[in-house]
């Protein structure tokens, strides 16, 4: 209960008019730069970090803080109503969400599902944050090299079942986001792979042009090519914020993959390196094991729900390690902690201990933004679905514009927008052939980590692969390998089976 | 039309002025140049009226916001700025394409003139090697303006690692165990490196197991994934601190310098105190500044008077260096070249790239 009178004091900390309003921009801010593709969170906050100069230390980090909270809300928005993610945990909610908003034609219920469900895991991930506070940032620490590879493993064998209808094609682009993902520097000897000599491709493909190519500018061809089929029709319900709600029996199919999500994004969150992205991930495919109404991909609510609870849970969660060890889980993280120590904090081990009025109104923060931002996010639901009612000769130079400035920001060259009009084209040729390219996306999300974690693992065991394996050393990793065993095995013996099957229904006929 | 040949005339009266302007700076700046060398003081290179910023300042940074470089190239902007050097503004630009690379090229191929004047980058060591390592980039492609500081490491122990001292560490390799020690990519895998080669191990004995940042090295340690991990003491002291709990500290182990650190760090001996029998081995890795190859020798000076001036400011010793636990080390525009040319040297013939 001790750390039930720290928060306590910690909303004493917060509830001055000076941070409650500081809390309020940061909400508003966030939201902004969350919908805003390309700029995202480590942006959002490296930009905004300046501007916080002038305040004292808790209110700036208050005010980060919920910048960094607001922006995976905001994230969700263009993906569900323009299918360009904000922010790459939000690929994810495109797949359910852009279905909803368009086919389905309920783009204010999509945008409901998505706040109510980040509002739940959000709030979920803090409560978990409250009650165990530093002893959660523990837990991650269990995650070493080894036990990181065997969960990315599982993780990246079920991309391919996951997303689609078709595993094959599946496992095809899952490969190829691979591929995508290791030209550039080696990630443990720092040679260059895949370069062909030139410059910029050392570095590697640059993670936000690419999605917001292969995703934003791929629907924008896909546009033009049937803007004379599609009507303004396509959306014609009132769109009123009335018009928006969910009913009750969509509000209790969204409760159960967000609670489920919420808990499971938490410790996802915690991981070293692990953050939002593959907390949305899994929370997904978390969801596919159990029953959704309606068939995941096609618009259901549950979908958007499991990705969005768990990706705001991850972004509570990144907290721990961030605030009890001093390391943070993700870029944004490492530019917070930038921030603290600019403000003369020393991030580490004893900052709950030294600053435990700064780490506790930090925390008592979080249930603010998180309420702030789902109440502004509520209003302005109403106005952001008339997006959808923009005629679309209209919208094509609108997006297009979007994803030029989003990709040039990334790394302020023209590099990225090239990189954005070729995986454009690629994303709309695949599309078009019927490949989903989420797993293209996942893959090269994932892949990176994978193999640092791998290759890290590896050299520590000096090659020997038994460790993965080692249930007294690893038990952890071993636990996961059994489950990517079963993964891999079930399809395999499926077929067998059928075939055995098939083989014993045509011997008598033959 | 009489009216805009008046305006033509002025113009060209204002440019032939501000041509014989700067002919006259250039040649006054050299004779401030030497009496600057005579007299050892860099301020009055200014009080001639030398070169001077007459637009905004490009500052270059190949590493993402928040990270060190981006710290170091913001605080000497920042100070630059209060400190009146000029009253231009610095336009700091994070670039990170091609692993940096990108605007290395940008910034040593800028043409001469006044871009090249303006142009500035950060350049520490961790730009160097891999630039040398990748590409046929060398440190003549630039124009070395200054090294601000100087950062070493030190290795610390985890705390569920059985080796609490560097001498257990000694005993259990020569038994022909083989231990782990996590750090971050570079200069600090340039340390352990120099380690192996004074101890006579080999990479089998004491593996390396490299990551992207220190902060990640430490998460390793901690979890007792790895026994030991070497870092620099701006990301580590925290886990050295008085109170911090058993699970979360790390002991210092041995100091990769030739004298002990201060404070708690100051706990860990250095290699000949181990070992009487062994070097110490330090490998300073330093954090400086560079511009285009073609930068003209005058804005060269006043970026390095300016830079001298930052380094003696009361904001640069207490709010970066003293906070950052790094060791102060204004070098002028001879010594830089020297210096990092230098370790340019060091570096290829580690490579086995040497020229």
């Amino acid at each position: 209960m001790e750390n039930m009178q720290l928060l306590f004091g910690g909303f004493e900390t917060v509830f001055t008019l000076q941070n409650v309003s500081a809390c309020l921009l940061g909400a508003v801010l966030g939201l902004i730069v969350g919908a805003m593709p390309g700029i995202g969170s480590l942006a959002g906050v490296a930009l905004l970090l300046p501007l916080t100069y002038k305040f004292d230390a808790t209110t700036a980090i208050i005010m980060l803080g919920s910048l960094y909270y607001s922006n995976m809300y905001g994230g969700s928005f263009s993906a569900i109503l323009l299918n360009i993610p904000g922010d790459s945990p939000a690929i994810m909610t495109s797949l359910d969400g852009y279905p909803m908003a368009t086919t389905r034609g309920r783009p204010g219920q999509a945008l409901f599902t998505a706040n109510i469900a980040s509002f739940t895991g959000g709030t979920i991930g803090i409560l978990i944050l409250t009650f165990t506070g530093p002893a959660l940032a523990d837990l991650g620490l269990n995650f070493g090299p080894t036990e990181m590879t065997a969960l990315l493993l599982v993780a990246m064998t079920s991309i391919g079942w996951l997303v689609g209808e078709n595993p094959t094609k599946g496992v095809v682009l899952t490969l190829f986001g691979i591929l995508m993902a290791s030209i550039g520097m080696d990630t443990v000897t720092g040679s260059p792979r895949y370069d062909f000599g030139i410059l910029q491709l050392m570095g590697g493909i640059p993670f936000i042009p690419f999605v917001i190519g292969a995703v934003g500018f791929a629907q924008v061809i896909k546009l033009m090519e049937d803007r004379n089929k599609v009507t303004e029709g396509a959306v014609t319900q009132k769109l009123t914020i009335r018009g928006s709600l969910l009913t009750r029996h969509e509000v209790r199919r969204l409760l159960p993959p967000a609670f489920r999500s919420g808990v499971m994004g938490t410790f996802v969150g915690v991981l070293p390196g692990a953050g939002a992205t593959t907390g949305a991930f899994l929370g997904y495919a978390m969801q596919k094991t159990f029953k959704s109404e309606e068939p995941l991909g096609t618009g259901a609510v549950e979908g958007i729900a499991a990705c969005e609870a768990a990706n705001n849970a991850a972004a509570a969660g990144a907290f721990a390690p961030l605030l009890a060890l001093g390391i943070p889980g993700s870029g944004t993280g490492a530019v917070l902690l930038g921030g603290l120590m600019m403000w003369g904090l020393e991030p580490g081990p004893m900052l709950f201990t030294n600053h435990s009025d700064f780490a506790w109104g930090l925390i008592a923060s979080l249930y603010l933004a998180n309420l702030l931002t789902l109440a502004i996010a509520l209003c302005i639901i109403p106005f952001l679905i008339r997006i959808l009612s923009v005629p679309v000769k209209y919208m094509i130079p609108c997006i297009v514009t979007v994803c030029i400035v989003g990709s040039y920001s990334t790394s302020n060259s023209m590099y990225g927008v090239i990189v954005m009009f070729v995986s454009g084209i690629l994303g709309y040729l695949l599309d078009k052939n019927g490949y989903s390219t989420a797993p293209m996306l996942l893959a090269f999300v994932l892949a990176p980590l994978l193999e640092k974690n791998m290759r890290r693992a590896f050299t520590t065991s000096q090659g020997d692969p038994s460790v993965f394996v080692d249930f007294a050393n690893h038990p952890i990793s071993a636990v996961l390998m059994l489950i990517f065993f079963v993964i891999i095995c079930v399809p395999i013996v499926k077929l067998i089976i059928r075939k055995v099957k098939g083989s014993k229904n045509t011997t008598p006929a033959a | 039309m009489k009216k805009q040949l008046a305006f033509v005339m002025a113009g060209v009266m204002a440019a032939s002025m501000m041509l014989t302007a700067c002919g006259g700076s250039s040649s006054s700046s050299e004779a401030a140049g030497s009496t600057a060398e005579s007299t050892g003081s860099a301020a009055e290179g200014e009080a001639q009226g030398a070169w001077a910023p007459s637009k905004s300042i490009d500052w270059f940074c190949a590493s993402s916001p928040g990270g060190g470089s981006d710290i170091f190239s913001r605080m000497i902007t920042d100070i630059m700025t209060k400190e009146g050097v000029t009253s231009e503004t610095f336009l700091v630009t994070n670039k990170t394409d091609g692993g940096g690379e990108v605007v290395k090229a940008q910034v040593s191929e800028t043409k001469a003139g006044k871009q090249a004047d303006h142009t500035l980058m950060t350049f520490n060591v961790g730009e160097l090697q891999p630039m040398l390592l990748n590409t046929d980039r060398r440190i003549e492609d630039f124009t070395p303006i200054a090294v601000m500081a100087l950062d070493k490491q030190l290795l610390f122990a985890g705390p569920k690692s059985p080796y609490q001292d560097f001498q257990s560490v000694i005993d259990a390799i020569e038994s022909g165990k083989s231990v782990n020690v996590s750090g971050s990519k570079g200069d600090d895998e340039a340390v352990y490196a120099a380690l192996l080669a004074e101890m006579g191990w080999t990479e089998d004995q004491l593996v390396y197991v490299r990551h992207d940042a220190t902060s990640d090295a430490i998460t390793t340690a901690l979890g007792g994934h790895s026994e030991l991990v070497i870092g620099k003491p701006a990301a580590t002291s925290s886990y050295v601190a008085e109170g911090v709990e058993a699970s979360k500290k790390l002991t210092p182990v041995l100091a990769f310098s030739t004298e002990r650190f201060t404070g708690a760090l100051g706990e860990a001996p250095i290699l000949s105190e181990v070992d009487p029998n062994h070097k110490d081995v330090e490998l300073p890795t330093w954090r400086g500044v560079c511009g285009p190859k073609d930068m003209s020798p005058e804005a060269a000076q006043f970026w390095s008077d300016a830079l001298k001036k930052v380094s003696e400011t009361e904001q640069w010793k207490t709010e970066y260096l003293e906070k950052n636990q790094l060791i102060g080390a204004y070098m002028d525009l001879e010594e830089t070249k020297e210096y990092m040319t230098q370790a340019q040297v060091d570096y290829l013939a580690s490579i086995g790239k040497a020229e």
